[in-house]
């Protein structure tokens, strides 16, 4: 299988219900074409760098998944694309190849993730792509 | 005639690849806290020269750079002020 990240923008003004909607949506693509879904993570409001369809800020959505086929991926672009309430959306290959042992080891991450609170969560255990927040945590250390 | 010009170079020290130096350290599109510091004021990417990364991690760099722009981590441009 391979591993995808799918990051989308959502409109600020969707309310609350279109927002969990959408989330529902993606979630339901990945579950109907038998891929694996690893977490859905909400960023919250960002000021955007640049405006998209006149909206200063926009609401980040990080979709974490593995997928057999491509066409997976086509088709949750597509939707994404169909949807008003989207501004823009980045999907990125993050692994090319994952084994069964490693998406089991996924699979037991995210459980012990959902029982922890976000603070305490230990890193994922071996998948080749490393998770996120040890990368965000060791920023700086550089300068120009 | 000119005379030839005296190199006044003041040589500085050839730096070192930050993440070649540090191994911990991942390139990241979504880690803008680190590309930021790859970037310069109105956006653009340093050169190597300038950033002192070697050439396989001034290419990842460059390539999450493109992909936070792409999703709006990071500026195109920005505009003086």
């Amino acid at each position: 299988m391979r591993r995808y990240e799918t990051i989308f923008i959502a409109n600020p003004d969707l309310s609350e219900e279109d927002q969990n909607a959408l989330q529902e949506k993606v979630r339901s693509i990945v579950a109907s074409f038998k891929g694996e879904f690893v977490k859905l993570e909400d960023w919250g409001l960002r000021k955007l760098s640049y405006p998209i369809r006149k909206n200063s800020r926009g609401r980040y959505f990080l979709v974490d998944y593995l997928a057999e086929a491509p066409a997976l991926v086509r088709e949750l672009e597509r939707t994404l694309r169909l949807n008003d309430g989207v501004l823009k959306f980045l999907t990125v290959k993050t692994s090319a190849r994952v084994t069964s042992e490693q998406i089991l080891a996924l699979k037991a991450a995210s459980l012990a993730a959902k029982t922890l609170p976000l603070e305490e969560r230990p890193a994922a255990p071996e998948p080749t792509p490393a998770p996120v927040e040890a990368a965000k945590t060791e920023a700086g250390g550089e300068e120009k | 005639m000119k005379p030839p010009m005296k190199r006044k170079r003041t040589f500085q020290r050839r730096k070192v690849c930050v993440f070649c130096a540090d191994s911990g350290m991942k390139i990241d599109y979504k880690d803008v806290k680190t590309l930021n510091h790859f970037v310069t004021e109105r956006g653009k990417i340093l050169p190597r020269r300038i950033s002192g990364n070697c050439a396989k991690h001034q290419r990842d760099i460059t390539q999450a750079i493109k992909k936070a722009r792409n999703i709006s981590l990071l500026a195109f441009s920005v505009f003086g002020s």
